[in-house]
């Protein structure tokens, strides 16, 4: 199995694991820190998808990234969907085991989405008590992911970074910032993406996602079927001036191009990171990169 | 907000996404009005990606019988599918568990047999795909048996192998549609069909003669060498016998269908119809 550890200087850089690669990486070995599974996926008896799993994994360190923990659900927490999460990771041995500040499901019934939470003390006594739950149970710290949202619930009183920041405090887990998804809440409630990554404890930010999105002009849907926009690279830029060498990955889950295309696009993520960590000035001056034409 | 204030918000909005709250009002008093999209834009957002997906599971899951249905039929189907049975899995990867029977129970589907059998084929396709690995039995092992065992000798399938027992056309009519042909007309043809993963991780099926499909059955109950060897006398020259067998037993080695132990755990991976 592949070292677990990653270089510190600067951010390691992988890629979201998908069934359309798994030949190219086995047979090629592109030079990425780590690959990052989507834990769900691999949550079967066997066959192609755990065979490609385990021989991937001999060659690359990778993260868990689960999209079913519905940790703000009022539904109890469901302890088949832990058991078998618990099983991968021993399998696995991830770097990082991740999902999302959401809910999915309640009363019995999944939306395979994750839904936005009122942000209020209630909510957040609600999350404290569950995560410690389950890190308890996992027998380690999780990452929570910030969410693409469309709508703002009247009950809540704080802002979601001011949310996730005491979440993480009072919960003792980490923040996975999704640098996409702050960009496509920003432009659906009207605040400035900035104001996000400041409100975030860096102590707490452990990985980065990088995706694309469909932009219909009055509001944005985070798709994951586009390259990185340039906004969005933009905003990677001021996130790694605040947080510093925080893992990178990109996420691709439709219109998957072959893997080249994406190490290529993982490549402009490398040479913002190189220029804000070997520049003197970094986190005073933005160095400009043109990046026009290459996430077209 | 008390908990119970939460739970009534999510039972609001999943109500909304099932469509069992039509007018909305319900969820859509819990939703501040920012900017220029107005509140039913930003929740239709979430009801659309919620059909959205699970339409796309049912096609990726049910590729052939949407082809064999066409465009409006498949639509329909998907529309009273999600509408009857709002998902109540962790994993998409079991949401259309109930298609069959849901084709089977709802007219129009009901009144074409084949329908429910195509997309009982498939499901089962996909439990073959990705049934647990088991370490499977090979020639070595079988040459290995002492002579003296053989006739207390019992066989267990790998746990990717199903049968399916059909009544219709219905396997014949998947393939000519995955190959880009036109399926014959449906018609009632009594068959039976193993379904499994071979050594390199590939889906097979093939039809089953009644003498095998017999057999494949004594496997299943536990039935040992010796019982095989008398049902097989039932047609077979007595100094015939045992090749015969043999030549079961050879072929399902062959074909990764026999998982290696000679414990008396019960095969997991049958699926009766």
């Amino acid at each position: 199995m592949s070292d677990t550890q990653l270089p510190a200087s600067l951010p390691a850089f992988g890629l979201g694991l998908r069934t359309d690669h798994f030949e190219d990486v086995l047979n090629n070995k592109p030079k990425l820190d780590f690959f990052e599974v989507v834990s769900e996926n691999f949550m079967v008896g066997g066959g192609k998808p755990k065979h490609y799993l385990h021989a991937i994994r001999e060659h690359y360190p990778m993260m868990m990234h689960g999209v079913s923990l519905s940790i703000g659900s009022t539904d109890p927490l469901n302890y088949d969907y832990l058991r078998q999460l618990k099983v991968l990771a021993n399998e696995l041995q991830p770097l990082w085991l991740s999902d999302h500040l959401c809910w999915t499901g309640a009363h019995q019934t999944n939306s395979h989405d994750l839904l936005p939470l009122p942000y209020n003390e209630e909510t957040l006594e609600h999350l404290v008590e569950r995560i410690s739950e389950v890190q308890d149970f996992l027998g380690r710290q999780i990452l929570l992911e910030n969410v693409s949202s469309y709508v703002t619930y009247k009950e809540s009183q704080m802002s979601e970074w001011d949310f996730l920041n005491q979440l993480a405090q009072r919960a003792d887990c980490h923040i996975l910032l999704d640098i996409n998804n702050i960009y496509v809440s920003a432009r659906n409630h009207d605040f400035a993406p900035q104001d996000y990554l400041n409100g975030i404890n860096p102590d707490r930010v452990r990985q980065f996602h990088l995706a694309g999105h469909t932009d219909y002009g009055d509001y944005v849907i985070d798709t994951h079927d586009h390259a990185v926009a340039d906004p969005v690279w933009a905003l990677y830029r001021d996130a790694l001036n605040r947080f510093g060498p925080v893992s990178t990955m990109i996420e691709r889950d439709d219109n998957i191009p072959p893997l080249q295309e994406l190490i290529d696009e993982l490549d402009i993520a490398r040479r913002i990171a190189n220029e804000t960590f070997t520049n003197p000035l970094s986190g005073m001056v933005n160095t400009p990169l043109d990046i026009t034409g290459i996430n077209q | 907000m008390t908990n119970t204030a939460l739970q009534q918000l999510q039972k609001q909005m999943i109500n909304y996404l099932t469509d069992k709250d039509q007018n909305q009002s319900a969820i859509t008093s819990h939703i501040v009005r920012q900017g220029k999209i107005d509140n039913q834009t930003r929740l239709h957002i979430y009801k659309n990606a919620y059909q959205t997906r699970l339409k796309e599971v049912i096609d990726t899951d049910h590729n052939i019988l949407g082809l064999y249905l066409g465009d409006d039929l498949f639509d329909q189907m998907v529309a009273g599918y999600i509408q009857t049975y709002p998902s109540q899995n962790t994993s998409l990867r079991h949401y259309a568990d109930k298609l069959p029977q849901f084709l089977a129970q709802q007219t129009p589907f009901s009144e074409h047999p084949i329908l429910h059998e195509i997309a009982r084929f498939e499901r089962l396709l996909l439990i073959a795909f990705d049934a647990p690995d088991a370490e499977r039995f090979d020639h070595q092992a079988i040459n290995a048996l002492p002579p003296e065992n053989w006739p207390t000798m019992t066989f267990h399938f790998h746990p990717s192998v199903q049968l399916i027992d059909l009544s219709t056309n219905a396997v014949e009519s998947w393939q000519a549609l995955k190959t880009e042909r036109t399926p014959e007309p449906a018609v009632m043809a009594p068959s039976c069909w193993l379904i499994w993963r071979n050594h390199e991780r590939l889906t097979e099926f093939r039809s089953l003669s009644d003498e095998e499909k017999t057999l494949v059955h004594m496997i299943l109950n536990g039935d040992d060498f010796s019982a095989i060897c008398e049902f097989l006398l039932e047609s077979h020259a007595p100094e015939t016998v045992g090749g015969v067998a043999l030549n079961y037993l050879a072929n399902w080695v062959d074909q990764g269908l026999l998982r290696r132990g000679l414990d008396t755990t019960q095969h997991q991976g049958y699926s009766p119809q």
